[in-house]
């Protein structure tokens, strides 16, 4: 469910009448003119429990907005949970009890600005394994400035990450459509978010000579971004896609500044796409969930909000695409979704990592 | 294509390779090599049994499981037998009891880390094959290697912490000891010389000889008592370290001493150090006056030197005494060891000189020849660190 209006009574009396006093996940985007906190003042006076984050978009059936709220019920919900200091990785992942002859489905809102974000999956892999399928993104505002972004009935953090743990089945696809330029190199120094040296080079000298060959274009002081948002890194993995990390800028030491973390001695390669590759990847990532659904209610989507800053005014086809491969195999299915700032899924159900520049489709029975 | 995939593989592989070491902390060791696999290979859970002749004990696990301690039997036997180096199996039965998670079908790769058991990695899908096992066998060896090193450490440091309780046991022990021997020890004294002074119209001269053994006795327990106390205080707490001349504590610490009128005592101008001067007190004094209490020459001579041994300064302490035999040696550092029966004499005095250049991170030794004297040396840091 979409909600447009900004009256907190009525959003909150919205809410409960979709929910029916079942859990409430709610996905906000950064524009829209309403007090969060006092949303989650009123929201606790009915007694609703819930979970939410702030994104810089919010995707509800075919559209994009930068103001809404898109409301899905968590069904079966089993536990919610707050997890603070991300950062500072000082937290302990709770305990759940999972029955071995039930699914389950683990749903995240993370702060997507916050460091160590790789070591809260790592922490919630190692502690549930693969007694759930995981499935969330990275929250947060387009302007990079790091803000609460993450709520739940304890109110609105940043440095944190919520999540839910539900009886209920999911089938899940993730794609990015991104490929191979020029590769493979060695991260051969990073520290958090910033790629220090790529071959024992200079990053950005290695990046820059790659990518302006290959895009015939030149950087200059200020068009980095525009260039290199169509040049990720890609991390390489043995049996699956890359994990992509996005070049965001260079630093005052000719560093390159990324979405998302590399640790030292990562092997990358510089990838390029185009909109047919993403459109394709979209489309492949939904078919690759909806091969595996029997009976969902709903379709969560969670994309990356770069993909958007890349695709610009196509973006919609690739919405397109995805919505239309859910729709034509389960027509009743509900969908909503974020663009994100990082994505969060569970390759093939195996370990768990943050994902950049990617299309995550869930499909929740 | 080929040449490009080997490039990949190597490149892998590095990438494996450097994420061991990195730590001398067992399971922070294990997190960054195997989470590492898991994530690049794309597997679902990682797991080390330690193995002896007959049982297997799970000693780390991701995802996080149940502890696995059980007794071989015939299945595990069997796929122990067919284990070699590293070897794929289909998820059965006999894998399954032996994993700390629930797993059931996919393939598990398990490889022999030797005395450090076994690892398993387990994949959902069928994605490990035999090409793997290659790859990974020489990372997986020296994973083992680093292993080995963290147990090691962890022994060293529990060693360490032991002795250090120990220690502190043991001292906290003598020190508790020595004060309660002390309050009885002075009731006899004061008793005995009542009895003798209350009594002595009573007492034959055979009686007031022994009261006087008694009395000589509580002396000499006193003596013990009091060298005990002082052994065990040191290096209780941190001691406080400032410059200290010693030329003025020298000149105190022969203020202390009754030096009988045939020895000679010769002092050159001596340097500062750092330390404390009640410990610095203690380590002269008692050296001194060991030179003086054995010297057995009608003309005692002793020499206070140093000479500076960067980063040290190497004091000596030389008498023209009775000297020691070589024997003796180690033996007189050690607390109660005495070389005569002497009622002053504690026994405690050399291992309390010892304990405090300890202390002060130095070193202690001796020459000696019988009849000739002996030189004692000791050195002590010029330079004010946090030891001395």
């Amino acid at each position: 469910m979409l909600i447009t209006s900004t009256n907190i009574d009525e959003i909150v009396q919205s809410i409960s009448n979709h929910v029916n006093e079942k859990a409430a996940l709610i996905t906000i985007g950064e524009h829209t003119e309403i007090e969060v906190n006092n949303l989650i003042e009123q929201l606790n006076k009915v007694e609703l429990r819930f979970m939410g984050g702030i994104f810089p978009k919010v995707i509800h059936g075919n559209s994009i907005l930068d103001k809404g709220i898109v409301i899905n019920t968590l069904n079966n919900l089993e536990s919610m949970f707050l997890v603070k200091n991300i950062s500072t990785k000082d937290y302990q992942i709770p305990e759940v009890n999972f029955d071995a002859d039930k699914d389950y489905s683990l749903f995240t809102y993370v702060d997507g600005l916050t460091s160590n974000i790789s070591h809260y999956l790592s922490e919630l892999y190692e502690n549930y394994g693969m007694q759930t399928n995981y499935f969330g993104g990275g929250a947060g505002s387009l302007t990079l400035q790091q803000k609460p972004c993450v709520f739940n009935n304890e109110g609105v953090f940043m440095d944190a990450a919520v999540f839910s743990v539900m009886t209920m089945s999911s089938r899940i696809g993730v794609k990015h459509g991104w490929s191979k330029v020029e590769g493979p190199f060695i991260v051969t120094k990073a520290e958090g978010n910033v790629i220090k040296e790529i071959n024992w080079k200079n990053p950005y000298d290695v990046y820059k000579e790659v990518v302006e060959e290959h895009s015939g274009k030149t950087f200059t002081d200020d068009n980095f971004f525009d260039i290199a948002k169509g040049y990720p890194f890609g991390i390489l993995k043995e049996d699956g896609e890359c994990i992509v990390r996005d070049p965001l800028m260079v630093n005052e030491n000719s560093e390159l500044v990324c979405v998302g973390e590399l640790e030292d001695n990562m092997v990358v390669d510089i990838l390029n796409g185009n909109e047919n590759s993403l459109i394709n990847a979209a489309k492949t990532a939904t078919q690759d969930s909806v091969n595996q659904a029997v009976t969902p209610s709903k379709a969560i989507i969670i994309d990356c909000i770069s993909r958007i800053l890349f695709l610009e005014d196509n973006f919609d086809k690739e919405l397109t695409a995805i919505t239309r491969t859910l729709q034509d195999n389960f027509p009743e299915v509900s969908i909503g979704g974020a663009l994100t700032l990082g994505e969060i899924s569970s390759y093939g159900e195996g370990f768990l990592e943050f994902y950049n520049k990617t299309v995550v489709v869930g499909l929740f029975e | 294509m080929k040449v490009e995939n080997h490039i990949i593989e190597i490149l892998q592989l590095y990438e494996y390779a450097m994420a061991i070491g990195k730590s001398l902390d067992y399971k922070e060791s294990c997190d960054l090599f195997l989470k590492l696999i898991l994530k690049r290979k794309n597997l679902n859970a990682a797991w080390i049994l330690e193995t002896d002749e007959s049982r297997l004990k799970s000693t780390y696990s991701v995802p996080l499981g149940k502890e696995i301690k059980l007794k071989y039997d015939h299945g595990i036997t069997e796929l122990l037998d067919k284990m070699g180096d590293s070897n794929i199996f289909d998820a059965n039965e006999t894998i399954a009891s032996i994993a700390p998670i629930a797993i059931e079908d996919g393939k598990t790769a398990i490889f022999n880390l030797k005395e450090q058991g076994l690892l398993f990695l387990y994949s959902k899908k069928d994605n490990l094959t035999t090409k793997d096992l290659t790859q990974l066998e020489p990372v997986v060896n020296k994973f083992s290697i680093n292993l080995k090193a963290c147990k090691a450490f962890k022994e060293q440091e529990q060693l360490l912490h032991n002795l250090e309780i120990q220690n502190q046991e043991l001292s906290d022990y003598a020190h508790m000891v020595s004060h309660d021997l002390k309050s009885p020890l002075r009731s006899i004294d004061t008793l005995t010389a009542w009895l003798k002074e209350d009594y002595s119209d009573q007492l034959d001269t055979s009686g007031k000889k022994q009261i006087d053994t008694i009395r000589g006795s509580v002396e000499k327990m006193d003596t013990l008592i009091n060298g005990i106390l002082d052994y065990s205080t040191i290096g209780k707490d941190q001691p406080e370290s400032y410059k200290v001349d010693l030329n003025v504590l020298l000149k105190d610490v022969l203020k202390m001493i009754e030096i009988p009128d045939h020895v000679s005592i010769k002092l050159p101008e001596l340097p500062s150090v750092f330390g404390d001067k009640y410990r610095l007190q203690q380590l002269f004094q008692n050296l001194l006056s060991n030179a003086i209490k054995y010297n057995d020459k009608a003309d005692g001579h002793i020499e206070v030197g140093f000479e500076d041994k960067q980063p040290f300064w190497e004091f000596y302490i030389k008498d023209n005494g009775k000297g020691i035999d070589a024997v003796y040696f180690n033996k007189i550092f050690k607390a109660f060891e005495k070389l005569e029966n002497n009622r002053e004499s504690s026994g405690i005095g050399l291992s309390i000189v010892k304990k405090i250049v300890d202390l002060y991170g130095g070193k202690i030794w001796l020459t000696s020849e019988l009849g000739k004297g002996t030189t004692f040396f000791f050195t002590l840091k010029k330079q004010l660190d946090g030891a001395a």
